[in-house]
């Protein structure tokens, strides 16, 4: 039962609850490594989650001259091993999402590894268990595909623009703009 | 639009470069060198035993005790005759040289420079070894002619009720 984390982001309320969760998950030493921003900053209150998308053919993993970035059998992309990673912040400038952190006191990268000592057995990693607003859901490819059947889309696709962002990811997201006069039900 | 972002340029199932965790290699660079450096470090600390032996065999040698090894009987060595024998091994070639009523030397005659046997020339009075013509002084052991820069080493002899015992050997000591 192979479950992955979908983002519905227009169900946002920018609580960080997910930040909250993300530093008490097993092995963040309670730093965060996830982000909320503000979709029209000034403009309107919408916010949105960002977390590590999980590449299929992940760009930090491909650009790390040490090979510490590595994928999991989920295909969770890892965190940079410690004794691996050289610090030299290739990942962080490789990444379209900017989601590689670094920590300047360590010398290390540190980003989300899909809270992999929870998710390898299953359960959902630490954000999408505390979102108050369905934003961060951990579902199955079937339950998405019917998440999916509920709109209708006048390019066919459930994404906007393309079937993924930069490349296919592990991590679905169901971008807004998308809702066109259907009532949500969550 | 097409799926090229996802083309894997090429077999990452290999040693220089890999990301995948399940294609982590059991014997990576840094654990071979570990694993040469631990193998180092269990060598050099299981030869310590036989470091502690070699120096305890060094540090014993001036009180060695040797086995008694009767070599002849006085009546059966007149004065300025030699006879062989073997002290403290089997394969210790060594030899008794009687110069006097009551002086007896005794050498180990292997010659210190290539361990050809030494013999004892009566008419000369010196040990000769045969090999590259080394001479022995016959009281001392000490080389006086010849290729051999070392003194034979000396068993020591003793005289009881009548037969002649090798009790030792001197250390040698450049």
């Amino acid at each position: 039962m192979k479950k992955r984390l979908y983002l519905e982001l227009e169900n946002c309320i920018g609580c960080r609850s997910c930040l909250a969760a993300c530093t008490q998950c097993g092995g963040h030493e309670q730093r965060n490594r996830n982000y909320v921003y503000d979709v029209n900053p000034l403009v309107n209150r919408q916010t949105m989650p960002l977390m590590c998308l999980h590449c299929v053919n992940p760009a930090c993993a491909r650009s790390c001259p040490a090979q510490a970035i590595q994928i999991h059998e989920t295909g969770a992309v890892l965190s940079a091993l410690v004794e691996k990673c050289i610090g030299c912040q290739n990942c962080t400038i490789a990444c379209p999402y900017g989601i590689p952190k670094f920590d300047t006191e360590q010398n290390l990268m540190y980003k989300c590894d899909l809270c992999i000592d929870r998710t390898k057995d299953g359960i959902p990693p630490m954000c999408a268990s505390v979102c108050p607003s369905n934003t961060l859901q951990w579902l199955t490819d079937e339950e998405i595909e019917a998440k999916q059947k509920q709109f209708h889309l006048k390019n066919g696709k459930w994404v906007t623009s393309m079937p993924y962002l930069e490349g296919e990811t592990n991590v679905r997201v169901n971008l807004p703009g998308i809702l066109q006069g259907v009532t949500k039900l969550y | 639009m097409s799926d090229k972002n996802n083309k894997v340029p090429f077999n990452e199932d290999n040693y220089t470069h890999n990301i995948n965790r399940n294609n982590e290699r059991k014997l990576d660079r840094r654990g071979f060198m570990k694993t040469l450096v631990g193998a180092a470090g269990v060598f050099a600390i299981s030869s310590l035993p036989f470091g502690a032996l070699a120096a305890k065999e060094l540090s014993g040698l001036s009180d060695k005790k040797y086995q008694k090894h009767k070599i002849t009987d006085v009546k059966s060595i007149s004065i300025g005759d030699a006879v062989d024998f073997a002290f403290p091994g089997e394969h210790d070639s060594a030899i008794l040289i009687r110069l006097s009523e009551n002086k007896y030397v005794a050498y180990q005659n292997a010659c210190t420079h290539l361990r050809c046997p030494v013999f004892w020339k009566k008419e000369e009075g010196e040990m000769i070894c045969p090999c590259h013509h080394g001479k022995f002084d016959v009281k001392t052991g000490e080389p006086i002619a010849g290729p051999p820069r070392r003194p034979l080493p000396e068993i020591y002899v003793k005289v009881e009720n009548g037969a002649v015992y090798a009790v030792g050997v001197k250390r040698y000591e450049a």
